[in-house]
């Protein structure tokens, strides 16, 4: 594999795991390649999104928010309407087809929020496959109610000790996991990370949030929508959102990453402002580390969010500037969260509220009469809790 | 011509013994002995683990190595000073390092080859940097220029297109990982590891040592007839995980498991 190879995004990405895990991303590879063409695979994806995940998603004019901020006009791609609460079901459900067709009877999955783990574990219910979801002992914690719903629907989660017990120490875990039954199981990554073919295959499933929300808003508008945003962790709805409008060269895109407590190393996630190149979890992008190469734990006020490597493509995206990654507080997502629950009567993911935040900064920039969609990538059912005992400390 | 070709040409040994262990586990002063006490007792390569914070290819006995080893401050100063030490205690025998390629690229390929060899590494081992990667490329050029090794691993999942399109960029051993999944102490191995390292040997024109799982006398005896070497790390972390700081203990336990190993592949 070379620069100008697939899997590389500019020079980032590429293969760099461990040698036992080469077929099997060989194998994938070429499956995914045939499957992509197969008329019987894309038929049976689409039936599953349209009767199962409940697509497509609506993209919904916000109103009252749009009054609220007072600039452009915001339009939510309602991600948080699928099965399961959030986007990670379109991937899950495609990754899911993939390894029923390659003979694969058992799945694993790492997740941060759940939500992966959540669509992982639903898709396994549903394929009556085995599925095995890594999640941080930390993590496990503070998303209960989701750790408690991959277990209800038959999944067995395996909380990660090591480290900062969050999403790093998962991912490390399912890839050890994976290169011990790398015969019979396949690994669905939850992200728009890990080796080549995975971060391409993320996005081609995701990619179906912006290629929905372009042909949506040009109906009803006859014309594309001036600015486009979505949060970043690893960065798969952001990737899935984006990918129909990169061309669109007059659409400005924004991604949201999680600035954490600040601009400390250990108290933030904000890889695509702080990140150095590195490898990472078989792939190479921007990963925050230290001056010895050792990968800092990352922060943020959302699981999914922690995370301190980012995928390759918006490493890539960062570079050429195509995308404007701006840096969200856990303070600001916080208010965020609780001012869109108040005036649009949704509540998101504390992921997505940082892409609010920074919406609502786009929107002014932008004035009246421009129009900005931003991704609600998932409910914030699961955040409750954990945004009560934060109310609870900020009022102390 | 590499160190390591000479002492597998020398005839010293009928099969290697190439332990492992992480430096800076606990600290790094503590690793300088345990390395002196190695080679004392019968390595005739030593494998230095390098410590990085996400190592994927290693199960739970060398994760905690690591985790112990990063609760000091990592540092390469730190890393080149303590192998330097363990050099000038044996010059003769080869010291390879094993480590992830994130550390040694944000060292730079360049420097950090120039620091390990003047600290007397004479070989690399990087599990997570496939053979067919621009990156491989450039670190087996720069090695060659040094007359260093890039040992690259070979699995029983390892198809014979990869393994014959390895032999272009590979030097020093092979190490073989005996089975799937990671790093740790295994009872059995695969039914037909004996025939993938005759395959792997007729195929590389290079010295196969197994590695992964090894632990006991009994297995590197069984094994060390047919490869050319055995390399074991878990079991050592454990002694030293086990018998704690520098205790005089810790290096009488490791004396005495490297000379048992040593003597049972004789």
């Amino acid at each position: 594999m070379g620069k100008n190879q697939p899997g590389y995004f500019g020079e980032f990405g590429g293969r760099y795991s461990p040698e036992i895990l080469t077929e099997a991303l060989e194998e994938l590879e070429s499956t995914y390649q045939k499957l992509k063409k197969s008329k019987k695979f894309k038929k049976e994806l689409e039936f599953y999104l349209q009767n199962y995940v409940g697509r497509p998603s609506p993209l919904t004019y916000a109103e009252r928010l749009t009054k609220h901020w007072g600039g452009a006009r915001i339009w939510l791609k309602r991600e948080d309407l699928n099965h399961t609460g959030a986007h990670k079901i379109n991937n899950a459900i495609g990754q899911a087809l993939i390894a029923k067709f390659m003979g694969k009877k058992r799945i694993i999955a790492e997740t941060g929020a759940g939500q992966h783990g959540l669509a992982t574990a639903t898709v396994g219910a549903m394929f009556g496959m085995e599925t095995v979801v890594y999640m941080g002992a930390v993590d496990v914690e503070r998303q209960n109610l989701n750790a408690k719903k991959i277990e209800m629907l038959g999944a067995k989660i395996l909380p990660v000790t090591a480290g900062e017990a969050t999403l790093k120490e998962a991912t490390s875990e399912a890839m050890r996991d994976w290169a011990l039954n790398v015969s019979t199981t396949h690994y669905i990554v939850g992200s728009a990370i890990g080796p080549h073919p995975f971060p391409t295959i993320v996005r081609d499933l995701q990619s179906i949030i912006g290629k929905e929300a372009k042909s949506q808003f040009k109906k009803q508008n006859h014309k594309l929508p001036h600015a486009i945003v979505a949060c970043v962790g690893g960065g798969s709805n952001a990737i899935g959102m984006f990918h129909a409008f990169l061309k669109d060269k007059h659409v400005a895109i924004y991604g949201a990453e999680a600035g954490g407590l600040g601009p400390k190393p250990g108290e933030h996630s904000a890889t695509l402002t702080y990140g150095k190149t590195g490898f990472l979890h078989g792939t190479k992008t921007l990963i925050i580390q230290d001056e010895g190469g050792q990968i800092v734990p990352a922060h943020s006020v959302s699981a999914g969010l922690d995370y301190p490597g980012v995928g390759p493509e918006h490493a890539f995206l960062s570079q050429t500037k195509r995308v404007d990654y701006r840096m969200v507080t856990d303070e600001q997502a916080l208010d965020s969260f609780l001012e869109v629950t108040r005036i649009e009567g949704i509540i998101p993911a504390l992921e997505t509220a940082h892409a609010f935040h920074v919406a609502r900064e786009v929107a002014k920039d932008l004035g009246k009469k421009k129009d900005l969609i931003i991704c609600l990538s998932g409910r914030g059912d699961k955040d409750v809790t954990e945004v009560l005992r934060l109310l609870g400390e900020r009022s102390k | 011509m590499s160190k390591i070709k000479d002492l597998f040409n020398s005839g010293k040994f009928k099969s290697a013994f190439i332990p492992y262990f992480t430096l800076g586990d606990p600290n790094y002063n503590d690793s300088i002995e345990f390395g002196k006490t190695i080679l004392d007792n019968g390595a005739d390569i030593l494998e230095l683990g390098i410590p990085f914070s996400d190592p994927v290819a290693d199960g739970p006995v060398i994760q905690r190595a690591v985790a112990r080893s990063l609760k000091n401050k990592f540092s390469f100063d730190e890393i080149f000073r303590v192998t330097k030490e363990i050099h000038l205690h044996k010059q003769e025998t080869p010291l390879v390092y094993l480590t992830y390629f994130n550390p040694i690229y944000h060292c730079g390929i360049q420097t950090f080859l120039d620091r390990a060899k003047e600290a007397g590494v004479v070989g690399l081992v990087i599990p997570d940097l496939p053979f067919d990667t621009k990156e491989s490329e450039t670190l087996f050029h720069e090695l060659r220029k040094r007359d260093m090794d890039l040992i690259h691993l070979v699995t029983p999942a390892s198809t014979k297109k990869r393994i014959e399109s390895l032999k272009k960029t590979s030097t020093g051993f092979i190490y073989y990982v005996t089975s799937f999944g990671v790093t740790g102490e295994r009872r059995e191995f695969s039914v037909d590891l004996k025939e993938r390292i005759r395959f792997l040997k007729d195929t590389i024109q290079l010295p196969i040592c197994a590695g992964f799982g090894i632990s006991t006398p009994e297995q590197a005896n069984q094994i060390a007839g047919y490869a050319d070497g055995i390399i074991i790390g878990s079991a050592i972390q454990r002694v030293i995980e086990e018998n704690g700081q520098n205790s005089p203990k810790t290096k009488d336990v490791l004396a005495d498991y490297i000379s048992k190993i040593r003597a049972s592949i004789t």
